[in-house]
């Protein structure tokens, strides 16, 4: 019900401030993001980009103004929070894969736990998933027995067996070996491309340029600009921006 | 060597019976250190205040004093108090029991913490609540983890036990059996051999159980 009567956005910030301390991390953030659209957050180290993405999820609590998702509000879900999660996916820059379960059991314990969806039909989602992500062959190996690469894959399809209305990434090339990066920005092109709702947030500005819709530079704790990713590489409006362009481009 | 033979054959029925109430002793004391061990230390990795702190006030009593000296308090003080007059095999387990708990306790305590926040935060991402993440997630990793540990203050249980027979409770295990018989015949090695035997298949059978559940249910990293 509540969805519908906001339309288009299906993530709305609104003037989000957050501490650590005395450490002000986020400042007077809005941002919207529309159904079916894919941005990446980009920033220098520090900038406050994988906390924005983590009070999205309230793994991180917010100090001041409101995040809406779906039409409802984080900050005042409370108890019902879980499920709000539920329908949103949060791939980790670690993969924090369950070790103790095997790659198939990793991906249904969501549906079947949460969502009470049988055994069988979980089992059957969880294989074509990872058909989807490239690794059919997996499902009885443990996570300890798969590369980062392979690992990372297995989070997304954890993630995606949920239903998820929107997916959270948070920096999920950074732990990977250079060799396997290549994979995990594969499948998620893919899903933009099938029309996922999407903020990741990364340090890949090929895939930014490629994929995306928009890129929001965050630097500071404060959006300093966004547009396009054209836009963004070529023009960049603050000087903060054209800054860091040219460090990531020539570097 | 004949000695030896001579010694077991002649009190083979007292060796026994004290093996098995060794055994009883043991597997009574085991299950309230269990039981009591996992209820302690999850106060102990409750995020609560209050129920750490009941926690680690337990804790803290069972570790600091002697296991002889909680024997003395409770079987000694609860009967000269008149109230009821305890079993000397109850009193011997609980004490043994309530103060391998305190051990136990802080094994899953470490355990718990041991599980990575990202764990948690994985749990969380896909809708469980917290509660949940700990039953399904977390606890279940902890488990895995602490079972060296935990096998390890079981095997020191099992010998501590022996404090039950030498004590004033003079529970009539293999250790009191074996006395027994030496205040007969007064050879020493010959008649603690067979003692030592008895407390060696049982410790060496919990170090082979232990292995065994170790590799089955270890986590591969």
């Amino acid at each position: 019900m509540g969805g519908n009567q906001h339309g288009n956005q299906l993530v709305e910030v609104d003037g989000v401030g957050k501490s650590f301390g005395a450490n002000e991390v986020l400042r007077d953030i809005d941002l919207t993001i529309g159904r079916g659209e894919a941005i990446v957050i980009a920033g220098p180290s520090g900038s406050g980009k994988s906390t924005l993405l983590r009070c999205i999820n309230a793994l991180e609590t917010i100090d001041s103004g409101d995040i809406r998702f779906d039409g409802r509000s984080i900050a005042k879900a409370g108890k019902e929070i879980h499920k709000l999660r539920a329908e949103m996916g949060m791939v980790f820059q670690q993969f924090n894969l369950f070790p103790h379960k095997s790659v198939l059991q990793n991906i249904t314990m969501g549906p079947i736990e949460v969502k009470d969806v049988a055994k069988g039909e979980a089992d059957r989602r969880a294989k074509e998933l990872l058909e989807r992500v490239g690794i059919p062959e997996k499902a009885d190996s443990f996570p300890a027995d798969l590369s980062g690469g392979q690992q990372q894959r297995v989070a997304i399809a954890r993630s995606l067996a949920m239903d998820p209305k929107l997916m959270l990434f948070d920096e999920p090339t950074s732990a990977l070996d250079p060799e396997m990066i290549r994979e995990v920005l594969d499948v998620m092109r893919d899903l933009a491309r099938d029309g996922m709702t999407m903020i990741v947030v990364t340090h890949e500005m090929g895939f930014a340029r490629e994929v995306c819709d928009r890129i929001v530079f965050i630097d500071e704790g404060a959006i300093v600009e966004e547009g396009p990713p054209k836009e963004f590489f070529e023009n960049a409006q603050s000087e903060r921006a054209r800054d860091f362009v040219d460090k990531i481009l020539h570097h | 060597m004949g000695d030896y033979w001579k010694i077991l054959s002649n009190n083979f029925p007292d060796y026994l019976s004290g093996f098995l109430t060794t055994c009883q002793v043991v597997g009574a004391s085991f299950l309230i250190a269990m039981a009591v061990g996992l209820i302690v230390g999850a106060l102990r990795a409750s995020p609560s205040k209050v129920l750490n702190r009941i926690g680690f006030v337990y804790v803290e009593f069972f570790r600091n004093i002697p296991l002889l000296v909680l024997i003395y308090l409770v079987y000694d003080g609860i009967n000269q108090a008149g109230i009821i007059s305890l079993d000397r095999f109850i009193a011997g387990a609980a004490c043994l029991g309530l103060y391998t708990a305190a051990y136990v306790a802080e094994a899953i305590r470490s355990g718990v913490f041991a599980v990575g926040k990202g764990q948690f935060e994985a749990g969380l991402s896909l809708g469980f609540n917290e509660r949940e993440v700990l039953t399904k997630i977390v606890l279940p990793q902890a488990i895995r983890t602490v079972i060296p540990p935990i096998g390890n203050l079981i095997i020191a249980m099992t010998k501590n036990s022996a404090i039950l027979g030498g004590s004033l409770l003079a529970i009539n295990d293999i250790l009191l059996e074996t006395r027994r018989i030496y205040n007969n015949n007064f050879k020493l090695y010959e008649t603690f051999l067979w003692a030592t035997i008895g407390y060696l298949i049982l410790t060496i059978t919990m170090t082979v159980v232990v292995r065994r559940l170790e590799s089955r249910l270890a986590i591969r990293r």
